[in-house]
C-alpha cells in the first residue's frame, strides 16, 4: 500500500517536471498490468524507473519516453480493452503486458492484429512462443522477455542436481503445480529433465488454482515418502506455504513458486516460507550483472520494497524497447520487430538475446551458459539468500526444524 | 399521464438512439470498443430483466446461459476454422443456449425464492467446473483462444454490436409489453392468483426462459467473436452475473430499457473512473448502492419521477 | 490410516462450514434476509486479525480480539447501511425487498471487498495461529491449531444453543424465528430482536473468518467463494434451520475431503454441487427444511 502511493506521488511529480524541452513526438510505453497481484504489482513501477533514467540521460534521439500504465485486475478480457485502448486511443509504440500467460495468450493475436510490439515481463508458457513459430508473419510483433516454462524446468533441475541430488542423495520426487496454461510445459519438462539428473517421479499432482484446504494434497504426497516436493505454482502461494508449515509436512517444496519471489511474502505467510527455495532470475543482493544491484537499490529508494521476479524483466524491457527504437531509427513496427530480433543485451537477470525465426520457441530467451542461467533461493530467517549457482551464491541450504535431512559426508 | 411518461421516455430513447448512431463521426475507435462491450452487456442485462425482473425470481444464472452460447461458438470455431464461418457458429451458440435454458429451465421452475436463486448459481458453478475439467476441448482455465473475428476495425463492430442491441431491445422490449410480460409480472406478484386466472403459467416462463436464453447466448457468442478470446472470467464467472443483476436493478426493473441504460452507465462509469485504480470498481459499487437505496426504481425511476415533478 | 485422515481433517473443516453457516442461517430465520456480504463479513474480521497482528505487533490474542469487533462492526454495519433502510422503504414494494436486499448485501460485500483490496493488497493472508506445532493421533499428523479450530467452533455453536434455548432474550430470538408477528403481539420489540441476531452473526462470522485465517488463509479473492459455500450448505440443510445447516456442513465437508483424498484435489466441489443439483431437484426445501 505504501510502496503503491508513492509510486502514484512519482508519477504525479514526473508529469509536473515534464516541460517542453523535448525535441519530438515521445515514445510511448503502454503497461497492463496486475496492479494487485504479488508478482504484477512491480511490472509497472520498474517500468517507470526505467523510463525516468533514460530520459534522464536525454531520452531516445532527443525523444523522451513516456510510460502508459493501465490495470487489467488480472482479467484478459480488461486486458484486451486496455491493449485496444493503447494503441488506438494512447497511440503507444510497444506494450509490455502482464505476468499471466492466460492473459499474455489472448492479447497475442491483438499485437499481430494492431500490428503493435508486445513483450511480457513474466507469463511463462512456450505456448506463446510455439504460437510464433505456427503463424510467424501474423504474430512476429511478440516476444517473450521472461523464460520459458520447459527453460524454468531445466533451470530447475540444473539447481536440484547440485543442491538435492549430490549433497543429499535424493532419489524420488512428487510434482506438485497448478493447473494453469504456464505449467503444462512446465510439468512435462519436469518429467523429462528429473530422471536424467537420477530422481525418479513418483506422482504427478495438479490442483485447481482456487484450491484453499491443501491439507489432502500434503497428505497424499506425504504418503508416497517422495525426498522432495518439485512445485509449480504462481497464482496460490500464501496457502500451500502456510499449511505445508503448520502440518509440519517433512519434505521440502523446490522448484518455482513465484510469489516466494516477493519481498511481502513473509510477512504475509508470518514467516511459514522459511526453508521453501525457489528459482528465480535475480534475487536481493545478488549481482548477477552489474546492472541487477543498482536497480533494486534505485526501485527499494523510490518505491520502498523490492520487486517481483517481473519488475526485473520489465525495468530491462523498457531499455530493449528504447534500444531497439534507437536502432530501428523511428516506431515502424515491423522495423522494430527486426531491431528486436537483433537484441544483445545485458539487463539485471543476465544477456538478453531472441531465439530467432525458425526456432521451435522464436522470440523466446536465450538461456545457459552465457545468457540467462537463474538462481535458486531459499528463504532464511525473513531473508531470501541464493544459494545457486555456486559462483553467485551468499549461504547455503538450511532446512526448517520440521525437516529432518543430514547431508550426505561424502 | 401515463402517455406523457412513456412519451417522454421515447424522446429520451429516440435522442438516445441518434446519438449513438453519429457518434462514429466524432470519437476515437478506443471509446467505439467499449461501447461495443457496452451494447452486448446491455443484451444481457435486458435478456435478465425480461425473464427475472418480471417474474420476480432472483436468478444468479445468467452466465451460464451467456457462457453455453459463447463457449459452443468459439469451440466450433477453434476445431473447425476456417472450415466454418462465424456466423454459422454463432448461430449454433444461440441455439446451444436455448437448449441450455430449457435444461436449466425444467429443474429451475419447480422452485421458487431462495431455493431458485441457488439452482440457478449452482448451474453457472457446474458449468464452470465444466470448462476447466474440460480443458482440453473448452482451453480450461487458461481461456480459449479463436482464430477468427468478426473484424478489427472498431466502427464494424461497433455498427454489429447496436444494429445488434437495438434489435434485439425492440423484440424484449415488445414482449415485456405483450401478454406474456403482463402474465409474467402478475405471476410474479401473486403466483397463486395468476394461475386461478387460468393463465399456464409455468408456460409462459419456459417462453420467456428460451427467449432470454436465446439473446443472451447470442450476445455472447457475438461477444467471443469481437474479443477473439473465450475465458471463465469473462463469460461464466459469478461476478459477471453479479454485474448484469447489478445493471438491471440499478437502470431500473420491469422496464428492460432500464437494464441497457445500467449496464452501459456500469462500463462508462468504470472506464472514467479508471485513473483512479483499484478504487474505481470501489466507487461504482457505493454509487450503485446509493442509487439502488435512494431510488429504488433506478435511473429511469429518476427520470419519470422528474417527469412527474 | 487414510480413514483416520480424512475423519479428522474433515471434521476440522466441516466444522468451519458449520460455524460459517450457522450465523448466516439464524438471519434468514429471523429476519428473511439472505446477506451475501457474508463473505466478505468473514473475511474482514480476518484481515483485521492479521493486520492488527502482523503489522501493529499486538500478539495473537489481541489480534483475534480486534478481528471479531471487527466482524461485530461490519455486521451492524451491514445491517443498518444494506438492510434496514430496504427493509422500512416504503418505496420498494414487499415482493420486490427480497431482490433488493440481494442486491444491496451484494454490493456492499463488493465494497468491503474492494476496501480490503485496496488498503492491504490482494494477497492471501494469514492469521498468525494461538495454538502452533502438530501432534499425531491415530498415526495421522495434524496440525493442533486444526483441533483448537474445530473445539472454538463447537463452543461457539454451543453458546448459540444455551443463548437460544436457556436465556429470556434467546428465547424471544427463537420465538421470532417462528412467528415475527406473535412476537410483537408479546410486546417485544421487533427491531432489538433484530439487532440482537444481527450482533450474534457478527460474533460469529467473525469467529469463523478468523479461525478460517488462521487455518486455510484468505484472500479478497474467498469473498465470493465464501457466500457461495454458506448459501449452499444453508439451503442443503434447509433455510432457517441451525440444526439442518450444522448437518449439511458436515456432508458438505465430508463428501469435498473425501473426494478430495479420494479421487482427485482437482475434482474437490463437484460432488457437492451434484448433490445440491439432486436435493434441489427431489427436496426443494432443503433434507431438514420446513416448508
Amino acid at each position: 500500500m505504501f510502496s503503491l502511493k508513492s509510486f502514484l506521488l512519482a508519477s504525479c511529480a514526473t508529469a509536473l517536471i515534464s516541460s517542453s524541452a523535448w525535441a519530438a513526438d515521445p515514445i510511448k510505453i503502454g503497461v497492463i498490468a496486475e496492479a494487485q497481484a504479488v508478482a504484477g504489482s512491480s511490472i509497472a513501477p520498474a517500468a517507470q524507473l526505467a523510463a525516468e533514467e533514460i530520459n534522464a540521460k536525454g531520452g531516445v534521439d532527443g525523444r523522451k519516453i513516456e510510460i502508459v500504465v493501465y490495470d487489467n485486475h488480472s482479467s484478459s478480457a480488461e486486458s484486451v480493452r486496455a491493449f485496444q485502448r493503447a494503441v488506438s486511443e494512447d497511440k503507444v509504440n510497444a506494450v509490455i503486458a502482464s505476468y499471466i500467460s492466460e492473459v499474455v495468450l489472448a492479447l497475442e493475436p491483438w499485437a499481430g492484429r494492431l500490428k503493435t510490439l508486445m513483450i511480457t515481463p513474466g507469463a511463462a508458457s512456450d505456448v506463446i512462443t510455439q504460437n510464433i513459430a505456427k503463424n510467424y508473419d501474423q504474430l512476429k510483433y511478440t516476444f517473450h522477455g521472461y523464460l520459458t516454462s520447459t527453460s524454468l524446468a531445466g533451470l530447475v533441475c540444473d539447481a536440484a542436481k547440485d543442491l538435492l541430488v549430490e549433497p543429499y542423495k535424493m532419489k524420488t520426487a512428487v510434482i506438485m503445480s497448478e493447473d494453469a496454461a504456464w505449467t503444462t510445459p512446465l510439468d512435462a519438462g519436469y518429467e523429462k529433465c528429473l530422471p536424467d539428473i537420477g530422481v525418479k517421479v513418483v506422482d504427478h499432482i495438479r490442483m485447481s488454482p482456487d484450491t484453499t484446504d491443501f491439507t489432502p494434497i500434503f497428505n497424499k504426497i506425504e504418503a508416497l515418502k517422495p525426498d522432495v516436493m518439485i512445485t509449480g505454482i504462481s497464482h496460490v502461494g500464501t496457502q500451500p506455504t502456510v499449511q505445508w508449515k503448520s502440518q509440519q509436512v517433512p519434505i521440502p517444496m523446490f522448484g518455482i513458486s513465484s510469489q516466494a519471489t516477493n519481498s511481502t511474502f513473509w510477512k504475509d505467510t508470518n514467516g511459514a516460507v522459511e526453508g521453501v527455495m525457489f528459482n528465480a532470475v535475480s534475487g536481493p543482493g545478488v549481482a548477477v550483472t552489474p546492472k541487477t544491484l543498482p536497480f533494486v537499490d534505485a526501485y527499494q529508494k523510490k518505491f520502498g520494497n523490492i520487486p517481483s521476479y517481473a519488475g526485473y524483466t520489465s525495468y530491462d524491457e523498457v531499455y530493449m524497447i528504447a534500444d531497439a527504437i534507437h536502432r530501428a531509427g523511428g516506431t515502424d513496427p515491423d522495423k522494430m520487430v527486426e531491431a528486436m530480433e537483433a537484441t544483445d543485451y545485458v539487463g539485471t537477470i543476465g544477456r538478453v538475446a531472441f531465439k530467432p525465426k525458425g526456432d521451435p520457441n522464436p522470440h523466446a530467451l536465450r538461456t545457459g551458459k552465457g545468457y540467462i542461467t537463474g538462481l535458486m533461493l531459499q528463504w532464511q530467517g525473513g531473508k531470501q539468500v541464493n544459494v545457486w549457482p555456486k559462483e553467485l551464491a551468499a549461504g547455503t541450504v538450511t532446512w526448517p526444524s520440521f525437516i529432518k535431512l543430514k547431508a550426505a559426508s561424502n | 399521464m401515463p402517455a406523457f411518461v412513456s412519451s417522454r421516455l421515447f424522446w429520451i430513447g429516440a435522442l438516445t438512439v441518434i446519438v449513438a448512431l453519429v457518434l462514429p463521426t466524432y470519437v476515437s475507435g478506443y471509446v467505439l470498443g467499449l461501447l461495443t462491450v457496452a451494447y452486448y452487456t446491455a443484451v444481457f442485462a435486458m435478456s435478465w430483466d425480461l425473464l427475472f425482473g418480471f417474474a420476480g425470481e432472483v436468478n444468479f444464472g445468467p452466465t451460464f446461459l451467456i457462457g453455453v452460447g459463447a463457449y459452443t461458438a468459439g469451440i466450433l470455431d477453434a476445431h473447425y476454422s476456417p472450415g466454418l464461418s462465424i456466423w454459422i457458429c454463432i448461430a449454433a451458440g444461440a441455439l446451444a443456449a436455448v437448449v441450455g435454458g430449457v435444461i436449466l429451465a425444467l429443474p429451475a421452475l419447480r422452485v421458487s425464492g431462495p431455493y431458485f436463486g441457488l439452482t440457478t448459481l449452482v448451474a453457472v458453478l457446474m458449468l464452470q467446473n465444466f470448462i476447466v475439467v474440460a480443458a482440453g476441448l473448452t482451453g480450461g482455465e487458461i481461456g480459449l483462444a479463436v482464430p477468427d473475428v468478426i473484424s478489427i476495425d472498431a466502427k464494424t463492430n461497433y455498427w454489429i454490436a447496436l444494429g445488434f442491441m437495438l434489435v434485439s431491445g425492440a423484440i424484449l422490449f415488445g414482449l415485456s409489453r405483450s401478454a406474456i410480460g403482463l402474465i409474467l409480472q402478475a405471476s410474479g406478484q401473486d403466483k397463486i392468483q395468476a394461475g386461478a386466472l387460468g393463465f399456464n403459467v409455468t408456460k409462459h416462463k419456459l417462453a420467456a426462459f428460451v427467449v432470454s436464453a436465446f439473446f443472451s447466448g447470442l450476445a455472447g457468442a457475438l461477444m467471443v467473436f469481437y474479443m477473439g478470446t473465450a475465458s471463465v472470467s469473462t463469460f461464466v464467472d459469478v461476478g459477471v452475473g453479479v454485474q448484469i443483476i447489478i445493471a438491471a436493478v440499478l437502470g431500473g426493473r420491469r422496464t428492460v430499457i432500464g437494464a441497457a441504460i445500467g449496464a452501459i452507465f456500469l462500463i462508462g462509469m468504470g472506464e472514467l473512473l479508471r485513473p483512479l485504480g483499484e478504487l474505481a470498481t470501489l466507487i461504482v459499487s457505493v454509487i450503485a448502492l446509493l442509487v439502488i437505496l435512494f431510488f429504488p426504481d433506478g435511473f429511469l425511476g429518476i427520470i419519470r419521477g422528474g417527469a412527474k415533478a | 490410516m487414510l480413514f483416520w485422515q480424512i475423519l479428522i481433517d474433515g471434521f476440522a473443516i466441516s466444522a468451519l462450514y458449520a460455524l460459517g453457516a450457522t450465523g448466516f442461517t439464524l438471519i434468514f430465520g429471523v429476519s428473511g434476509v439472505l446477506n451475501l456480504s457474508h463473505g466478505a463479513i468473514m473475511v474482514g474480521a480476518a484481515v483485521a486479525a492479521w493486520a492488527a497482528a502482523g503489522e501493529f505487533g499486538t500478539g495473537p490474542y489481541m489480534g483475534a480480539l480486534i478481528g471479531i469487533l471487527a466482524g461485530l462492526v461490519l455486521a451492524f454495519a451491514t445491517y443498518f447501511i444494506a438492510v434496514r433502510p430496504i427493509q422500512r422503504s416504503r418505496a420498494i414494494a414487499e415482493s420486490e425487498k427480497e431482490i433488493f436486499i440481494l442486491t444491496a448485501t451484494l454490493l456492499w460485500g463488493i465494497i468491503i471487498q474492494e476496501a480490503i483490496a485496496y488498503l492491504f493488497t490482494n494477497n492471501a493472508k494469514t492469521v498468525l495461529p494461538i495454538v502452533e506445532g502438530v501432534t499425531t493421533v491415530f498415526g495421522v499428523r495434524t496440525p493442533r491449531n486444526e483441533y483448537f479450530t474445530a473445539v472454538i467452533c463447537w463452543v461457539a455453536i454451543g453458546l448459540l444453543w444455551f443463548l437460544v434455548n436457556r436465556t429470556r432474550r434467546g428465547k424471544s430470538v427463537m420465538a421470532a424465528s417462528m412467528n415475527p408477528r406473535g412476537v410483537t403481539l408479546l410486546g417485544i420489540e421487533l427491531s432489538s430482536i433484530y439487532l440482537t441476531v444481527w450482533a450474534i452473526y457478527g460474533l460469529l462470522a467473525g469467529v469463523a473468518g478468523i479461525l478460517l485465517g488462521m487455518f486455510l488463509g484468505v484472500s479478497s479473492y474467498s469473498v465470493g467463494p465464501l457466500t457461495a459455500s454458506a448459501f449452499s450448505i444453508v439451503v442443503l440443510g434447509g433455510l432457517g434451520s441451525v440444526s439442518g445447516s450444522l448437518i449439511a456442513a458436515y456432508v458438505v465437508g465430508y463428501l469435498e475431503t473425501g473426494t478430495a483424498y479420494l479421487i482427485s484435489p482437482a475434482y474437490r466441489t463437484i460432488p457437492a454441487l451434484l448433490l445440491l443439483v439432486v436435493v434441489m431437484y427431489l427436496r426443494p426445501q432443503g433434507l431438514f427444511g420446513r416448508r
